[in-house]
Parts: structure tokens; sequence; C-alpha cells
């Protein structure tokens, strides 16, 4: 029977109340000490051929007979409203099949309201104006450049700090502030925690624009049989594009299919519908043909969301021995145009210590910018830097060691919500990762490796974040009566290993080879339930579901067996794809051949998250680098990375994912970052030429390990998200590397030669 | 891009004719001018393709110079047993251009003739000085990447390696044209845009380089290049330094040439830091004379003065490491 329940989940550093719905009997977790077969041994990836040689359908390959191509014409203002669209001459080009403007699309409401599908106010220069469908992208291209639009210009604003200012243009008339007022967390008394400090450091420090640049950038393909819509979409989210489109065109939702079956990078900017999306959905219906929108590079760059920019000012006390007394974080984020919030960057601040009086203040401000959208680890990225340079700072002026400084203020509860942790394997963390680059004698290595012009420095940083996956989420497990295995589930594989994972925990339940599981998924008719993956949190919601499926599934196949072969359901255990019974082995196979077409089928669920503990996912980086004093580069020569999120499914693949982490981190704190010119109100970086994500030259001796440390009271399988966690720390532990390095800190991300050399210059004048 | 028509020059003189059309563009690597006609910054209706002009690729010896046809590619520059061994300046101002792909395609003419990585100008919205806009918006805008020599009305510096390093090396170039062919140093086609005549070369729109000529007896020169970048590879230069020294029989230097890349418009020689070194003992003194004198009357704008102190310090380093080498061999 169906219980309703309340309960508490935890989403990318926010907290909400909902209600679930418990289906069935709970599955007991997987004991720490239990011995598996496939679970926790490295798997290489289910879909690796596919992938390799080529045959994965990504988005960008669909090709559908009839297929027309349509692309999106975009304001090349920063705010302007259109005064007149004419598309006559667009519309005479032979190929074009038609054009959407304001005047020939519904009024569909978009961004909570704040704009629509296709608005007559435009407030960044890539804001959706039209969008033309034609046979081809080379006749849409040349299409998009016969629509005369004429706009009104209006007074635009870039910069965070400017759109504060009571002269700044407004963008909204409620102003520029998001919500009139800053939005305060605090704890404790702040004024008295600083009176009892013995030392205070206080650092203002800025943050870029960075963006996620997939490698396959956004887009949908639509295709309408009668009444019925299918879109393929890049997407992190098939139930989110079904609904978001659904609800945009007032469609019923079993009407839209959404598939995703591979997709080529997704990192928060991909959790929702597109315009795309509803503009290719509406153009293939007035035209019954399928249509393609792709976003190009540059549309990726200007529209497709971002890392919010930050400027914070961190202040904290301390006692002598580092006890931490009060901490003050002060944050302009600036969202762009579009936004009802903004991810908080004082999330560690509040929850990464042991500190009894915190106050937290966010200004949220918009600006004539591309909207922002949530970015693997959103507003901890950020903010991680800035309290992880902020405590090396304090560590330095207390004359402690930065790690032993951490270990002062260790959490033992999470100080947020004051319950305590499930699991937390920080302090192991701590020490594995010391252990490994050395920390005891970094001192000697700095001596050791500096030579000339080049300074060696190391560093480390902290890390906390949510991960522990929510409800609902569902899957069934099928078996086949040749004893094959296929697990369905709603949720989508957006790289990261989701399918072998899956594949692992099937196999394992079922006692089966892993070879005999097929998993399906990414399909919004065809699986069941799930939720988004962002936040962490796939493996961690439907894993549990999953292995719920594969129980039920065993359990009827013993039952059955049992029957078949005239023994006890309690005599049978299931290993290696046989029935196992008072030394007798029988194939699954041989048995089930004996009832026909008869097949099981497995139901799991998502059971609600645990109410008296804290799910946190932990970690910690170090980072030693050489900072070529001559031009200001910094090389990064190692990182070491050592995390704890739960139990470890597959090796293989959560190597993966600390890698990616920790390369885009790096990304971050070296050399991305969206540049624009504020007077000319434009986004100058739109390509990955001028956006520079890190090359394979780039990538240094990583060196990524996990605390393999099951958490039976997070869910069913024991594990936590992995997704977000590895980027957290990365920037600062390379930050406080090179301010070791240098004996002066840089306060701005990216740490470029420009940076370093007038520190240098700074340095050098003093 | 916009549709065009691809005609394949069938020697040296047709594409010339070819050129004459001010609809027509020469492409050979195309790796800078695809990247301008898929911003559609430019829409040629006819494109020449050079790479047909077998006669302009290779690399050769004679007896007072090595050639380098404008058609060779820079990974042919990079790896060729004649650049490794005599000119090992130029293999490294090339092993460090773009990346190994881009080096594939991308050739040594098309280099030396490149255009700007201006965001400005690369921005289909930005109404360019370049391109006839009443104003360069870089000067007050995001100029961390711009010139901080030259008086220019546009800001955009020269991103070419393998220019510093070959008018460094002395090199000329045999231009061809309609009224028929000359031949002048390499450096002398550069001219920084000026009111009146806005762009960098002096080359016409229907002349074309055929041949660089590198002046080298014997041996290998002494000489090097180094390039700051903002990541490990596929980056313009913040700066690069190309110096090549040549010396007296009593080890003292008898010329030198110091240019720098991607601090002004066009690639930027710095004759007193030359002067500095001609009849000196190559020491720290020397050097540090040297470094200080190459980036003398340096005018960075509000967000480029690091290019100040990075160009003194690859100059710099650039000395000490020929320094090391000659005193090592």
């Amino acid at each position: 029977m169906a219980r309703v329940a309340k309960t508490q989940v935890e989403f990318e550093g926010q907290f909400y109340d909902k209600f679930i719905v418990i289906e069935g009997e709970d599955v007991e977790a997987w004991s720490s000490d239990k011995s598996f077969e496939v679970v926790g041994k490295p798997q290489t990836r289910v879909d690796g051929r596919e992938r390799v040689t080529g045959n994965a359908q990504y988005t960008h390959d669909i090709q559908l007979t009839g297929m027309l191509v349509g692309k999106i014409l975009r304001s090349p203002h920063p705010h302007a409203r259109i005064q007149r669209l004419d598309t006559s001459q667009a519309e005479a080009l032979p190929g074009v099949r038609a054009v959407l403007t304001p005047d020939n699309v519904p009024d569909i409401p978009w961004k909570g309201g704040q704009t629509k599908l296709l608005d007559t106010t435009l407030r960044y220069a890539g804001d959706e104006v039209a969008c033309v469908v034609g046979d081809s992208e080379a006749i849409c291209a040349d299409a998009l450049e016969l629509i005369d639009v004429e706009y009104e210009r209006l007074p635009h604003v870039l910069d965070p700090e400017t759109a504060l200012r009571d002269d700044a243009p407004r963008i909204y008339d409620s102003g520029n502030l998001l919500g009139g007022e800053p939005k305060v967390s605090e704890r404790g008394d702040i004024e008295q925690g600083f009176q009892e400090a013995d030392e205070v450091v206080e650092l203002t420090l800025r943050t870029q624009t960075a963006l996620h640049n997939s490698m396959e950038t956004h887009g949908s393909v639509a295709h309408w049989e009668g009444e019925t819509l299918t879109i393929w979409d890049s997407t992190q989210n098939v139930y989110g594009v079904r609904d978001g489109v659904a609800k945009a065109l007032d469609l019923p939702r079993h009407r839209v299919r959404v598939i995703k079956q591979y997709m080529g990078g997704g990192f928060g900017s991909k959790n929702n519908a597109g315009k795309y999306a509803v503009l290719a959905a509406i153009a293939a219906k007035r035209l019954g043909r399928p249509v393609k929108v792709l976003l190009d590079r540059r549309e990726e760059n200007l529209a497709t969301g971002n890392r919010p920019s930050s400027v914070q000012t961190l202040k904290i006390g301390a006692k002598r021995d580092g006890t931490l007394t009060a901490m003050a974080h002060r944050s302009i984020i600036g969202v762009g145009a579009y936004a009802g919030g903004g991810p908080s960057p004082a999330g560690p601040t509040r929850r990464l210590y042991r500190c009894p009086n915190v106050r937290t203040e966010d200004f949220v401000v918009v600006t004539n910018t591309g909207p922002f959208s949530a970015f693997r680890a959103p507003g901890y990225v950020a903010g991680t830097f800035a309290l992880e340079s902020a405590m090396d700072e304090l560590s330095n002026k207390l004359g402690i060691d930065p790690l032993e400084l951490r270990l002062t203020n260790y959490a033992e509860i999470d100080p947020l919500t004051e319950k305590p942790y499930s699991t937390k394997g920080l302090k192991l963390a701590y020490e594995q990762g010391a252990k490994l680059i050395n920390w005891a004698e970094r001192e000697r290595t700095k001596a050791d490796q500096s030579a000339n012009a080049k300074r060696v420095g190391v560093g480390m940083a902290s890390q906390t974040w949510g991960g522990n996956g929510i409800p609902p989420a569902y899957a069934w497990v099928k078996l086949n009566p040749d004893g094959t295995a296929v697990v369905i589930t709603g949720t989508q594989d957006i790289g990261t290993g989701t399918k072998t994972a899956f594949a692992q925990i099937a196999a394992e339940t079922l006692g089966i080879p892993i070879e005999h599981t097929r998993v399906e998924l990414g399909d919004t008719q065809h699986g069941l339930y799930s939720p988004l993956s962002a936040g962490s949190m796939t493996l961690a919601s439907i894993g549990p579901a999953v292995r719920g499926a594969a129980e039920d599934a065993r359990e009827q196949l013993r039952e059955v067996g049992a029957q078949v072969l005239e023994v006890d359901a309690g005599d049978i255990e299931i290993r290696d794809g046989k029935l196992v019974h008072n030394g007798e082995r029988t194939p699954i196979a041989e048995v089930l051949s004996k009832l026909g077409d008869f097949m099981i089928t497995g139901k799991g669920a998502r059971g609600p998250n645990p109410e008296d503990v804290s799910v946190n996912t932990f970690g910690a980086q170090f980072a030693q680098v050489t900072v070529d004093t001559g031009t200001g580069r910094i090389h990064v020569d190692k990182i070491v990375a050592v995390h704890e999120s739960g139990r470890v499914i597959n090796p293989l693949t959560i190597r993966s994912q600390l890698e990616g982490g920790i390369i885009q981190g790096l990304g971050y704190a070296l050399s991305e970052a969206r540049t624009e010119d504020d007077q000319l109100g434009l986004v100058l970086s739109d390509n990955l030429e001028s956006y520079k994500v890190p090359t394979v030259a780039d990538v240094p001796e990583i060196h990524a390990e996990m605390i393999d440390m099951p958490d039976p009271q997070a869910n069913n399988l024991g594990v936590k998200g992995v997704g977000e966690p590895p980027i957290i720390p990365t920037a600062a532990a390379v930050a406080n590397a090179v301010a070791d390095a240098l004996g002066v800190r840089p306060t701005e991300l990216p740490m470029t030669s420009s940076q370093i050399l007038n520190l240098l210059e700074q340095q050098q004048g003093t | 891009m916009k549709a065009f028509e691809h005609v394949d020059a069938p020697d040296l003189q047709t594409a010339i004719e070819l050129l004459r059309d001010p609809d027509a563009r020469p492409i050979a690597g195309g790796t800078d001018l695809l990247t301008e006609m898929k911003a559609r910054l430019i829409s040629p209706e006819r494109l020449v393709n050079l790479k047909t002009l077998r006669d302009l690729k290779g690399i050769q010896a004679s007896d007072d110079a090595i050639r380098v046809g404008a058609l060779t590619t820079l990974t042919e520059v990079e790896t060729h047993p004649l650049v490794t061994s005599r000119l090992p300046i130029l293999a490294q101002a090339a092993s460090q251009a773009a990346t190994l792909q881009l080096r594939n395609s991308g050739t040594v003419g098309g280099n030396l003739c490149q255009e700007v990585r201006c965001s400005y100008y690369r921005h289909r919205d930005v109404d360019c000085w370049l391109t006839g806009g009443e104003s360069c918006h870089a000067r007050e805008g995001e100029h961390s990447h711009h010139a901080i020599f030259g008086e220019s009305p546009c800001i955009a510096v020269h991103p070419s390696d393998l220019a510093p390093a070959l008018i460094a090396l002395g090199a000329d170039v045999r231009v061809v044209g309609p009224d028929g062919e000359r031949t002048e140093p390499l450096e002398a086609i550069y001219r920084l845009p000026a009111e009146g005549r806005r762009r960098r070369t002096t080359l016409a729109t229907d002349e074309l380089i055929a041949e660089v000529r590198v002046p080298h007896p014997e041996g290998a020169s002494d000489g090097t290049y180094l390039k700051a970048m903002e990541r490990a590879t596929w980056a313009f230069a913040l700066v690069g330094v190309a110096v090549h020294l040549s010396w007296t029989n009593d080890g003292q230097v008898q010329d030198a040439g110091i240019v720098l890349g991607s601090v002004a418009g066009v690639p930027w020689r710095v004759p007193s830091a030359e002067d500095a070194l001609r009849g000196q003992k190559l020491d720290g003194a020397s050097i540090d004379r040297a470094g200080e004198l190459a980036v003398e009357g340096a005018s960075p704008l509000a967000d480029n003065a690091y290019k100040v102190p990075l160009a003194r310090k690859l100059v710099k380093r650039a000395l000490h490491h020929l320094r090391a080498e000659r005193s090592g061999s």
C-alpha cells in the first residue's frame, strides 16, 4: 500500500520540504562490511563501445525524413525594444519555410513571467528575437541577415556593482536588487563574535562569469505524429523538458515524449526546457515536418546560462589558538537579465566549519547579460574560493598550519542544521591527502624545486556539499526467460556512467553477470519518473530504486524457482546466473524455460531521506604549483584529491568524475572568463578561442582517491553523489598554493599572468 | 558563411589576375580566413585556392640563404631538418603557434598576413574602427591583450609568432603582383594602420607573398623565441620575444635582432636594445640594459601594463638562455 510521507530534501545548497509517496517495503541498506561481486569493482562503461565507434546517437545526430532546420535571431543590443520587425525579405528567400516572431507565436511566459518565448523587450545581447526555419542551416543563416528589425535602444548596465547604484538603469520596475534587499542568514551574535576574536582577517575577492561550454551545444529536434509530440533534447532532465514544453504549449503530458540517449556534457545549464525546444515544436506543428534547432558555439556562450560573477567580502575572527569566533560574508552576485534568485556563495561559510557566530548577506543583482543557470555546485565553487582563501590568510596571521587550523574548527555536527552527519570522511580525506602530497615536508619540496624565476608552493582546500539524492524515483527490472535482465528507469545518463552503475547494481542484486543486463533510460514515455540529473543526485536518487526493483525480481525468481525445483525458497541462493540449492546449480534460463514466456517484473521506488541526520559529501584537495615569475604563468604540478561520497559503486567512473571536476576547476582557477564591454553592453568572448577551457596540455598530474565509506542511513545503497564535489575546492587549493609560492595572495579568478605580474610588481615596489 | 565560388589557381600569374576582383580572396590553409567567413565578418564571392601552386611550397637551402615557400605549412617549418638544424628560432616559433591540427593546415604566407584577434574586430555587432567605424572601442574597453607600443587609432596587436622570428633573422620576402615581383625586408611590409589606410601591410589585395628568404650562410643560428600564453597551447601570445644574435671572433655580440610580438599593431623591433648589444660582451649588465631598453617608450593602457614587465623579463630570459647556450658549447 502506498504511504504518503513528508520529507526534507536538499538540492544544490537549498532545503525544501516535500511530500513523497512510498510504495512497497523499504529495502534494507547493504551493510557496511558486505562483500560484493560486481559493486565496488572497476567496471568499464557498458555503452563505451557505442560511444567510441560513433554508433551512439546524440541529439545532434538525429536525422529525420523531411527534417527542417531552425536558427534563432538574437538581439545585438543589451537592452532594447523592438519597434518594427519585417521578415518579408527573409521569407522570400528560397528554402525559407517560416519565420517565427513575437507577432505570430503565442504569448508564452518565460522565466517566471519576466519575459516571453519571443518578447518585444530585449534585456541582453543574445536575447531571442525570432526564429527562421528553412531547408538548411546555411539558408537560415542567410535569412537571419535579411530580417529587418528596428530597435529602440534602452539604457543598459552590465556590471553588478554599477547596477546596484541608485542612478543605474533599471531592468525591472522593482529595481535591480532582487527582492529589494539582500538575503541575510544569521546565527549567534556576530558583533560579540568579533569582540571575542584575537585576530581578524578581511578579504575581498572577485570571481568571473564562467561558462559551461558543453561540447554538445543545447538543442532539440521536434517531431509531431498527429497530436503527439516527440522531442529529442540535449538535456539533464527529460521529464523537466516534457513538463516545460507541455506547459508552454498547453498540452497534456501524455502527448509529449522526450528522448535523450547520449549527451555531450551537462553541467547544470541543461536542467530545463529551452526556448529552442518550444520554437522547434511550434515550427514543426505549423509546417508538418520535423524541425531541428541546435545552438551554435556563439549562442552557447551568450544565451545558455553561466556561473554568475561575484564580489565577496569575507571577515573572519578567531582566537589565538585558531578557534573561529565569527564569520561575516557579504556577496554581490550578478545573475543576468532573468532570475528569481541566485546561488549563494556563502553556503560553505555557513556550513564547512564550526563557528557560533555567522552572518551572510547576498545581494542578488540583475544586469543586462545572459541569465545565469546552475553550474556544477552553484555558489559553492565561488564561495569556497573565498572562504578557503580567507582561512589561509588567517592561518598565516596566527602562524598556525593551514591544515591544523581546519582541524581545529572541524564540524562534528552540521553547523547549519545542528544534526549529526550520517557519515563524514573529511578527517580521513585530510589525512590521506596530506600524506599523498607530502604536506609535512612541503617546505623541503619548495626549497628543492624552486629555481631562478620559478617559485614552488603547496596549498590545500576543503569541500562540503549535499548529494543525498531525492525521492521520488522509480525503476523496473524485467527478467527474461533466458535469464537476462533489463533495467528500466526514466532518468538520463548525461555522460557520468549512470547506465554502468545501474547495470552493476542490478547484476549484483540479481546474481547475474553484468553482460546479462541492459539498462534503458532517457525516454519519458518508456521509463518511469526520475528526477533531473543535477545536484549530484542521479545515483543516490535512482540507484536505490534500481536495487529495490532488482530485489523484488530476485525474490520472485526464488519463489518461482522453488516451486519449479520443488525445494524451499529459503534454501535458494542466486549466483553467477544460477539458482544454487543444496549444492546443485541450475541456470536461471533452465528454470524459466519451463514456464514458457513468463516474465518476472520487479518494481522499485526510492524511499524517503533520513530525518535525523545531515547527508553531506566532503573532500580535500591539495595543489602543488610552480609560478614562473617571469611570465606570471601558474603551472599546476600536481593535484591530490581525496573525497568522501559514501560507498563507491564504480571506482573507474568515480575517478573520471573526480578528474573531470578538477580539470573544470582548473579552468575556472586559471584561464576561463567571459569578457564583456560595459559601454557597448556586449559579451566579447563568444567562442572557444577566447573562452579558454583547459587543453589536454594544461592537465597536471592528478591523484584522485575516494574514502570508500558506506552511508547506510543515506539510502539502501549507502551512496552519495560525486558529480559536483570535485570542482568545489580546486580553485581555492590552487590559489592557496600560489599565495604560498609568492607570499602575496591572488584575490581574483581567473589567476591570469596579468594578475600575477601585477602582484609581483607591487610586491617589488613595496 | 555565405555561399561562394571556389577556384583553383592554375599558376601564380592567373591567381594574381583572379585577385584583381575586389570580391575575391586568396585561400591557402584557411585557418584564419574561414573563421572570418563563418563569423560573417567578410563574405567573399570567390575564393582563389593557392594550394595548387606547388612551386610555392617547400624549404630549400641556397648558397647564402634558406628559402621558405609561402605555402609551406607551419608543421613543415617546425619539423624540416634545415630549419631545426640551422634556424632553431624559427622552429621554436612555428611549434608554439596554434595547435598541431592548425599548423598542419596553416601556411607561412597566411601566418604573416593574418588578421588581428581583437575581440572587437571579430564581433559582428561592433562598429570597429578597422572596418570603417568611427573609433576604437577597445581603447576604453577590454584591452588586456592590446598594444603597448605604436601610434595608431587601432590598438589590436599583430598576433603572428613567425613574423618576429623571421624579422629577427633579417628575412626578406618576395612579393608577386600584377606588375611583376619585388623583394623587400619582411619588416617593411608591415605598417601600423592609420587614417586613410586601415590595414597593416603594404601588400595590395592582388599581391601575394611567394617566398620568404632567410639569409644564413652556414651553421646553426643563435636565436630563440619565447612565448607567454594564457594556457599551455592553442593561445595567441600575450607577448612573444624573438632574439637572434651573431658573434664576433672574440665572442662579442656582432649583431642582434630583437623583435617583440603581440605588443603592437605590427611585429615590433626594438632597435635601441639591439644597438646596446652590438660590440658588447653578453653579460648580466648588458642583458639587463637590453631588457630595459626593449620596453622603453611603452605606453600601456589601464589593463595591459603587465605586458611591460613581461616583455622586459622575456627579453632578458632569451638573452640569458643564449648566453648559457654559447658558454655551454
